[in-house]
């Protein structure tokens, strides 16, 4: 990890001045966009594609100690997440303490004694 | 009276923030405190993301792209791929807060406090529908929401330093899992079809572009619904 080529703090202000556009636009141009148009619906779409490919790499290509973690438990704790999500009629809280309370059990048991 | 009204409706946001999203918030920046421990962020700097960005899935974004050694444009762009839903959700939540105190500069600072969660809330039947009740309780509730962030963040980060390494990773896998639900949850069929695209396109991209995987990923998967989602919705309707 030392040899990253970016202070956090750079990455921190980038991200952060990257989300503030968006608001801001938003905000200036409140009156002037149809919520409903088409440059609308293309921004809601490319960014569900985004967490979605976000959610594969967080969970099939991890960067971070999450990649110690097997294959198999990762994807095992998602469907845990998905199966109680749906079995709870939707509700989202259940599902993801459920996966990962999963999760940290199957860690557990595979690292032994 | 209108004094005391607002002064109710800010109360009322107090109350819902510390609910659900005190839960979903609370536990969504705890799985970036702990990720920001994992990829060697100083607690401080972990706390300012969760502050400034104030939006999980840029943080994360950008702080996946830093471990993989990505440099400042990829990151750049793929945080503003990934924060590109504030604007239309500003477009929808701004006008239903009425005009704020100190112009546009007011509509900046609300849209700044905004998040996935105070837009649903805002968004709800239940929301107080009267302008300056709403933007009473916008304004309590958002705040309330980035401190219970601010909070989250830190004790993730804390917990992923001190607790045993299956809690830890349990906080890292949090992120994955909050943001599966969040997809899921999605009732358009269009925008599930974007889902579906956007993560059958990130592996295969990865193994050619690791660094762009996201961004070619969404961009390609977003105007691929966009299209045929435009196509598939004509002859039904």
């Amino acid at each position: 990890m030392t040899d990253l080529p970016h202070a956090p703090l750079t990455v921190v202000l980038v991200a952060a001045a990257a989300t503030f556009v968006w608001r801001a636009l938003g905000a200036i141009l409140v009156d002037r966009i149809d919520p409903e148009g088409a440059v609308v619906r293309w921004f809601t779409l490319t960014s569900y594609a985004l967490l979605a490919a976000l959610v594969v790499r967080l969970v099939g290509l991890p960067t971070g100690s999450l990649g110690g973690v097997s294959l198999a438990i990762r994807l095992a704790a998602v469907a845990v997440t998905l199966g109680v999500w749906w079995l709870t009629r939707r509700n989202p809280l259940l599902g993801v303490l459920a996966g990962t309370a999963c999760f940290i059990a199957a860690v557990t048991w595979t690292a032994g004694p | 009276m209108t004094k005391s009204e607002s002064r109710s409706a800010a109360f009322r946001g107090f109350r819902d923030a510390i609910s659900v999203p005190l839960l979903m918030v609370g536990g969504g920046m705890a799985g970036f405190g702990a990720l920001a421990h994992d990829i060697g962020f100083a607690s401080w700097e972990a706390v300012l993301a969760s502050l400034l960005v104030w939006a999980l899935p840029a943080q994360v974004v950008a702080a996946d792209l830093y471990t993989s050694g990505a440099d400042l444009i990829a990151i750049a762009i793929a945080a503003t791929l990934a924060s590109m839903r504030f604007f239309p959700m500003a477009v929808a939540l701004l006008p239903t807060l009425g005009k704020p105190r100190g112009g546009r500069l007011g509509r900046i600072a609300q849209a700044q406090l905004m998040s996935a969660t105070s837009w649903a809330f805002l968004m709800r039947g239940s929301a107080p529908s009267e302008p300056r009740q709403r933007l009473a309780y916008h304004t309590v509730f958002a705040l309330t929401c980035l401190s219970i962030g601010a909070l989250g963040t830190i004790a993730g980060y804390l917990g992923a330093a001190g607790l045993p390494r299956p809690l830890a990773l349990g906080l890292l896998f949090l992120n994955a899992a909050s943001f599966t639900v969040l997809l899921i949850e999605t009732r358009n069929r269009q925008a599930l079809l974007a889902v579906v695209l956007g993560a059958a396109l990130c592996a295969p991209i990865h193994s050619v572009i690791p660094e762009a995987s996201l961004v070619l990923a969404s961009v390609i998967g977003g105007t691929l619904a966009f299209v045929l989602g435009d196509r598939l919705r004509k002859p039904a309707g």
